[in-house]
């Protein structure tokens, strides 16, 4: 990544005034609402390089995602008749499993992992293993990642990798599981593929997989 | 109480207190605040537990009976008529929004506003009937209306009953099973009753970035209600610490700046004040701690009883806290779940050796012993305690119980709605005393604010 932009550095720098400045002057200047996302994206790139050095923590990382929820905000009337381009980017799909309401961390997974440039399919928190296979199924997804809180989780794991099996898409599907009572005893009790024991090594592991490093 | 449990009662507290105290016991104590096992051990789901007070004592006779090792525990604090009664919007439970076999779970919102502040600090009884209450209480949703006033009513009735159910319990356990609580009394870190049931994680973080003042300043004044309603329900005899469930001082929640500047001040002051209240704590270091941690060694000695999580290393914990304050833990969750006797036997005698051989040590698993353990590894690690865990067959420690706090110590200004020379006024004088009168006004006073400020969190 080379230097940042004006408006890509003030995102980094998390001012949101300035950031919010800049947009406005680029809308009025008749520049392109995709470029100004494009600018913001190579600044959440950023921020994620800090989180992952441990400069950044969660407060910046929710301040980041605000001010970007402000310049979306500003920018989405004008997007309306912009002609969205065909994803070219690598799908992830992600979700917290059965019975499990907390997404802490995998929000903070999710944040990286756009920022890194995936296309990232959400599917929320108590998500029900037949969800995650349908997901899997229609998106054609290499990648699923399965987060959890609570230590009462390891079977519904192990269910989502049991039923991708049976649907016959394990083989299609990398699955990578994280959160705090995850190691490497539950990985290989569930089945999965990878264990991430943190967000940065969770995206590190989607850039091996598709090839990215 | 039969001599012999009453024997059985101070060996287990004396074992837990020494350690505590970093003091060397007999052996290494056997002590989760959260014994989650305990809970479904016999049978019970989660939600037959959160709703039926009558399991309780089938609960843990039969886990006492069956693990008789166990120094101290506590299980349940959740009553879910209780939150049922009012409404209360911050948590999931079993049986009602989960499934009858799922553990409770807490609920992000944003039940404070960014702009709230100012009243928080210098109106709370305003803000709570009028702001928080509203947006907490799904009974409470029209205050003024019949429904509200009946979930005030009913809420307060129930909670009085909840009392009356954890006073029976503590008494069952302690003069029929000979068993100790691990804990008596709660209380937050002021920042995370912020960040907990206030402002919510996302309202917490702008904030600290938009209006870390103002953050400062909620702490500080929070802190001598925290502390009111902290010693309302902890331990009147000063046997077991109250609990301190640490959130949001983990990594990488908050920079070790914003953690120095923001979280640990108040939270520090708020301990002491316990401390100097003749309590000690015992605090669960929820996450990974470990770059914070150092920060228990400006406390006095002995008196904080820090619970290291499966994200916690409990080999670095010791080498950062040994000699300072007692740690506990020890025992990853996923082994007690997934493992084999063999293997928790191995595991607890590799922290025998290393961070359990020269006292200040209690094992446990990552803050509590979870739902899915295999009895045969609980099992298993008691015995591998009783095997690996001796320091010596006989000690002598006297047991820490005291009714009263040390000499000279005042309580924190003691928070009322409607002050007693208001209702003196009205009242227009008393004709006999004055003191009995007044006293129990404010006593009553004071028990309504703390049962308003009890759903902050």
């Amino acid at each position: 990544m080379g230097n940042l932009t004006q408006l890509a550095q003030a995102l980094v720098d998390l001012d949101e005034e300035l950031v919010n400045k800049i947009v406005k002057e680029k809308i009025a200047a008749g520049e392109a609402p995709l470029d100004i996302i494009k600018e913001c994206n190579e600044g959440m790139g950023k921020i994620g390089k800090l989180f992952e050095a441990n400069e950044y923590y969660l407060s910046e990382l929710i301040m980041s995602g605000e001010i970007l929820k402000g310049v979306m905000n500003e920018l989405e009337p004008l997007l309306a008749n912009v002609e969205k381009e065909a994803s070219t980017a690598d799908v992830v799909v992600i979700g917290t499993v059965k019975d499990d309401i907390h997404d802490i961390g995998k929000n903070i997974v999710v944040t990286l992992l756009k920022g890194t440039g995936f296309d990232v399919i959400d599917l929320g928190v108590d998500v029900p293993a037949e969800t995650f296979v349908k997901t899997i199924k229609e998106t054609g997804a290499r990648v699923l990642g399965l987060s959890a809180l609570l230590n009462f989780t390891f079977p519904a794991m192990k269910e989502v990798v049991d039923q991708l099996a049976a649907a016959g898409l394990r083989d299609q599907v990398k699955v990578i599981i994280g959160g705090a009572p995850c190691n490497e005893e539950v990985r290989q009790f569930t089945g999965a593929d990878y264990l991430a024991k943190d967000a940065a090594t969770g995206v590190n592991i989607c850039k091996e997989i598709f090839g990215k490093c | 109480m039969s001599e012999n449990i009453q024997q059985k009662y101070n060996e287990r507290l004396r074992r837990y207190q020494a350690a505590i105290a970093l003091e060397m016991p007999d052996r290494i104590p056997i002590s989760a605040g959260s014994n989650y096992f305990a809970e479904v051990y016999a049978g019970h789901t989660n939600q037959e537990f959160i709703y039926d007070v009558d399991k309780w004592k089938e609960a843990d006779v039969k886990f006492v009976n069956d693990f008789p090792e166990v120094d101290a525990f506590r299980s349940g604090r959740f009553w879910g008529p209780l939150h049922d009664a009012v409404g209360f919007n911050m948590y999931k439970l079993p049986g009602r929004e989960l499934s009858p076999r799922t553990q409770f779970q807490f609920v992000e919102g944003e039940r404070m506003k960014a702009d709230e502040y100012d009243l928080l600090i210098n109106d709370p009884v305003n803000f709570l009937f009028e702001r928080f209450l509203p947006r907490t209480l799904n009974d409470f949703k029209e205050p003024g209306s019949a429904r509200a006033n009946v979930a005030l009513i009913k809420g307060a009735m129930a909670s009085a009953m909840l009392g009356g159910f954890m006073r029976n319990r503590s008494m069952y356990l302690q003069s029929e099973l000979g068993m100790p609580n691990s804990m008596g009394g709660v209380f937050l870190a002021p920042f995370d009753y912020l960040a907990d049931g206030l402002r919510g994680l996302r309202g917490v973080m702008l904030d600290v970035r938009r209006q870390p003042d103002k953050i400062l300043e909620a702490c500080e004044a929070l802190i001598p209600d925290i502390v009111n309603a902290g010693l309302a329900i902890a331990d009147p005899l000063r046997r077991s610490p109250i609990f301190l469930p640490l959130h949001r001082g983990a990594f990488p929640f908050l920079s070790p700046k914003q953690f120095d500047e923001l979280y640990w001040p108040s939270l520090k002051k708020t301990m002491l004040m316990f401390i100097d209240a003749g309590y000690t704590i015992r605090a669960y270091l929820e996450g990974d701690w470990g770059p914070n941690w150092h920060h228990f060694r400006e406390l006095p000695k002995g008196k904080v009883l820090c619970d290291i999580d499966v994200q916690g290393d409990i080999f670095k914990a010791k080498e950062d806290l040994g000699g300072y304050q007692c740690i506990a833990g020890g025992m990853p969750d996923s082994l007690l779940i997934l493992g084999a006797p063999a293997e928790v036997k191995e595991r607890v005698k590799l922290l025998c050796e290393t961070v359990g051989k020269d006292g200040g040590f209690i094992i446990n698993g990552g803050c509590g012993i979870p739902y899915d353990t295999k009895p045969e590894n609980f099992k298993a690690m008691l015995e591998a305690v009783l095997e690996y865990g001796r320091y010596s067959d006989t000690f002598d420690f006297e047991i820490h119980m005291s009714p009263t706090p040390p000499a000279g110590w005042q309580p924190p200004r003691r928070r009322v709605v409607t002050p007693w020379e208001v209702k003196l006024q009205e009242l227009g004088g008393v004709k006999g005393e004055e003191s009995p009168i007044k006293k129990n006004w404010e006593m009553l006073e004071h028990m309504a604010f703390n049962w308003l400020f009890s759903w902050l969190w």
